[in-house]
């Protein structure tokens, strides 16, 4: 199936694509909470036996000064282990904040919000894919932008991890916010190998996909141009093989359509 | 020499990951229930530095580090230290990864996290026999050789006295 550039997805597509995204986001999930499950129930194990090994020395009346060197030994180590519990359960904790940001339900309106927010946790969430890649957040002074927040999450999403997907170990993704006038402008750039000359004018077509080549890509970018044209935002890409590819969002301060109810609903400072 | 609660005796072991709270866990865990001397590493271009100079027994990587990675940095391992037993971590997600690095690097086995501290032991413990072996091997090897050459030696002697 293909339709003209800038053709509207259907439904089932957009559907398809929230999928995609979602199955994303759980892989990331995943991945990331593992390394720190992984020390936490090793950790748990550790301190069981340290604490079995306690309870025989203290078992005996008399604790002779071998035992108590044993004993000192054991709450030393124990203790080193607390900390690198403390280090898993903050990580953890920080992984379920950035998600709930991420996640809050789709409001019927748009509210003001602070992009780097979504950036952010869209950094967080993929840390995985960007583990062997440089990220340079060169993120400006925003405004906070009337939108809906899940939605846009979405488009930053599609385009970290395709740029990540893109991208081989020792190259950089940079993500690159400004203000321009009454927009803020978006630039997601990797130093992947690009797209081909001849797949560039189609990669925003529902349904477009390069076997082989960036997955994800063709529903992903298809409901990226539909969110962004929603938002009366635009999108333009640049891309040279070899070298890399680099997105540009440009967004409108304020969702157009539903400026005016956000102007009651939200004194905006 | 002392020996270690599973009854094999005790060597010195490496641990390499990226994430502190990996290399702090099975630290604890090695330092609380076995005598293995544990080298741990956040950087695994320090890692093979003090390689080096230093010899071990086994050593365990992850696979996804942001400086080298663990099938990169075990095949440099290998090269300064072909008698020490090599172990992969890696995260579950990286199964495909990881037997193709077992293949490609010749390593000795790969462990999923999160791991079971039992488990680890055993290939840890498993790891410094097989490297102690392996040495022992090498060390019989040179002593035959050097027993052939002497053998050699003589009978050419021989030759040349009789002759």
């Amino acid at each position: 199936m293909s339709v003209p550039v800038g053709g509207e997805a259907t439904a089932r597509e957009i559907t398809q694509a929230r999928l995609a995204t979602l199955g994303t986001l759980v892989a990331g999930i995943a991945h990331e909470l593992n390394t720190p499950m992984g020390a936490l129930s090793s950790n748990h194990q550790t301190i069981e036996r340290a604490l079995l090994k306690l309870g025989e020395i203290l078992e005996d009346e008399v604790v002779t000064p071998d035992e108590l060197d044993e004993v000192r030994r054991v709450v030393r180590a124990t203790e080193s282990v607390l900390r690198t519990n403390r280090i898993a359960v903050d990580r953890m904790k920080n992984l379920v904040k950035n998600l709930r940001n991420f996640g809050r339900p789709t409001a019927s309106m748009a509210r003001p919000v602070d992009l780097h927010e979504g950036l952010e946790g869209t950094l967080v969430l993929l840390g995985h894919a960007l583990k062997e890649i440089e990220v340079v957040r060169d993120f400006g002074d925003l405004p906070r932008v009337v939108c809906h927040p899940n939605r846009l999450n979405q488009v930053f999403m599609n385009l970290v991890h395709n740029a990540a997907q893109a991208t081989p170990a020792g190259g950089s993704l940079t993500i690159r916010t400004r203000t321009e006038g009454d927009r803020v402008r978006i630039r997601v750039l990797d130093t992947g190998r690009g797209i081909a000359p001849d797949d560039i004018g189609k990669i925003f077509e529902p349904g477009f996909t390069t076997k082989g080549g960036r997955i994800g890509m063709g529903l992903g970018l298809a409901i990226v141009l539909q969110i962004v044209h929603q938002h009366g935002g635009e999108i333009s890409v640049e891309s040279k093989l070899g070298q890399g590819t680099t997105f540009d969002v440009l967004l409108p301060l304020r969702h157009p359509g539903e400026s005016a109810e956000e102007e009651v609903s939200h004194a905006t400072p | 020499m002392t020996r270690n609660e599973r009854g094999s005796e005790p060597g010195a072991v490496m641990v390499v990951d990226d994430e502190a709270m990996v290399v702090g866990a099975i630290q604890g865990f090695l330092e609380l229930e076995t005598d293995h001397r544990v080298l741990p590493f956040t950087s695994p271009k320090a890692a093979l530095e003090r390689l080096r100079d230093d010899p071990v027994q086994t050593i365990i990587a992850d696979l996804m580090m942001p400086e080298m990675d663990g099938v990169e940095f075990l095949t440099q391992a290998r090269e300064l230290r072909p008698e020490a037993t090599r172990i992969l971590l890696t995260g579950y997600a990286d199964k495909e990864n990881a037997i193709r690095a077992i293949n490609e690097a010749g390593l000795y086995q790969y462990i999923e996290k999160p791991w079971d501290n039992d488990a680890l032991a055993v290939a840890i413990r498993n790891g410094v026999e097989r490297s102690r072996l392996f040495r022992d091997l090498n060390e019989r090897i040179r002593q035959l050789e050097e027993a052939h050459e002497e053998l050699t030696g003589l009978r050419e002697r021989w030759i040349h006295a009789f002759l």
